[in-house]
């Protein structure tokens, strides 16, 4: 008797569940809608210029022109060797300005680098519960060179996986 | 004091245990049956002494479901017709659409869609008029889904939303089909001559989800939830049970012991019903 009221129960239970699940307006967005792109800090040694590593900066800071949210966008990130920004739906290209260290401690690092990017625009459907957003293919990427040598693309498609890595900043060697 | 909605949803989930503790009930009286013939020493084949079955019948879980959910419907209509040996034929249709009318996503789509296979019943019927039955099936289902113009806005807090437009055609075509294979599983049980109810639960699995990737319809109709490859669903059926003899067999005869009426299962089931003399 027991067996069987429990046997109930759990039945009660699963098409509570079903009837729960069924009746939500809209399921929730669990996906990153937002493509990221993401650049790692990379450090020539001078003396050799065929070594590489990956450098820590110790306050870098990433300002996005041309955004529309003032004063509220500058990304400051202490201690990192990985930084993540994005790009702009709006258009094919977007410009962001970048220094190494926003402490000023180096006179040089208070003045930004700029990074230009163009790209190709990819619609993409997530889910019903997401909509759409836009996965790019990045094309060039353009900087000044104040603190920056160079730069080596290294993935070219930007899409909502976090994990990928896309840009290398080499910083200049007597940095 | 409980919300309306609240009342309706407990309504029908007693109504739909009512019907679970019904149709389980009367397969537990067939499943002595079963159980009493597989211990007989030798098995005779027996000639089939049911007559034919066409029973049509209507869903009202997702029309009730629906009615919940202002953003999508559906109806579906269900006929099976007994071949023999245990086995049916069973060809369901339907229509329905959705409509999505979110901030950053709005269209609507409407479709169609047609079921065939066959339902073999898992209990031995314990005489020719007995057409209360627990059942699992194998079919295969299409739908033609229909879209209209979708828009969208891809929000974006830094650089400012990109304003809405309508989604290129040749990326989510506006009109494409939908093809799927089901397992099922159910309980029919006739509750007055000829009126029959019953649930079916099944598990379906879309075969060419990926051409439709670019746009998954909310809700498709005999399906569900269009960006999932795999749903399960339930199905609860009113519906009304045709019967005509088959060529070259009497009747049923009325008057033997336990034709016109169930048998009554003795305390100890099976072993009684055995040796009585109706069997």
């Amino acid at each position: 008797m027991i067996k069987d009221k429990t046997y109930w129960l759990a039945a009660f239970v699963v098409l509570w569940g079903m009837w729960a699940g069924c009746t939500q307006q809209r399921q929730l967005c669990l996906t990153p809608k937002v493509a990221s792109l993401v650049i790692e800090s990379m450090h020539i040694i001078s003396d050799t210029g065929t070594i590489f590593y990956d450098t820590v900066l110790p306050s870098a800071e990433f300002i996005p022109l041309t955004s529309v949210s003032s004063g509220q966008d500058t990304i400051v990130s202490p201690q990192a060797s990985l930084f993540t920004i994005s790009l702009s739906p709006k258009t094919d290209t977007c410009r962001w300005l970048f220094r190494a260290d926003s402490t000023g401690i180096i006179p040089r690092d208070i003045i930004f680098d700029t990074l230009t990017f163009y790209y190709t625009r990819n619609l993409q459907f997530l889910s019903n519960a997401c909509g759409y957003t836009y996965f790019y293919t990045l094309d060039t990427v353009i900087t000044s060179h104040i603190n920056i040598d160079s730069l080596h693309i290294t993935n070219k498609s930007v899409t909502n996986d976090a994990s990928a890595k896309h840009l290398q900043i080499y910083i200049h060697p007597d940095l | 004091m409980m919300p309306q909605q609240s009342i309706y949803r407990y309504i029908f989930i007693l109504t739909f245990n009512g019907f679970m503790l019904l149709g389980s009930s009367c397969a537990y009286a067939q499943a002595d049956t079963v159980a009493t013939d597989t211990t007989s020493d030798h098995k005779v084949k027996k000639p089939d002494l049911a007559g034919h079955q066409l029973c049509i019948g209507v869903d009202y879980f997702h029309p009730i479901i629906n009615s919940f959910l202002k953003n999508q419907y559906g109806y579906e209509i269900a006929a099976d017709y007994y071949m023999k040996n245990e086995y049916y034929i069973a060809v369901e249709g339907g229509w329905g659409g959705s409509n999505v009318n979110y901030s950053d996503l709005q269209y609507n789509t409407t479709n169609s869609f047609l079921r065939f296979g066959f339902n073999r019943t898992l209990l031995v019927r314990d005489r020719p008029t007995d057409w209360d039955k627990m059942f699992i099936g194998l079919s295969l289902a299409g739908a033609d889904i229909k879209r209209s113009p979708a828009y969208y806005i891809i929000e974006d807090s830094l650089w400012g939303n990109d304003t809405s437009r309508p989604v290129a055609t040749a990326k989510a075509p506006p009109s494409f089909p939908a093809i799927w294979a089901e397992l099922s599983g159910g309980v029919r049980v006739e509750l007055v001559k000829g009126l029959c109810a019953g649930w079916t639960v099944r598990g379906k699995f879309m075969l060419n989800g990926k051409s439709f990737n670019s746009l998954s319809p909310l809700y498709i109709a005999g399906y569900g939830r269009g960006d999932k490859n795999t749903v399960f669903d339930c199905d609860m059926y009113i519906s009304y049970a045709i019967r005509w003899k088959r060529k070259g067999l009497p009747l049923p005869d009325k008057t033997a012991p336990g034709a016109a009426t169930k048998p009554d299962i003795a305390p100890g089931g099976g072993k009684d019903m055995k040796e009585s003399p109706g069997r």
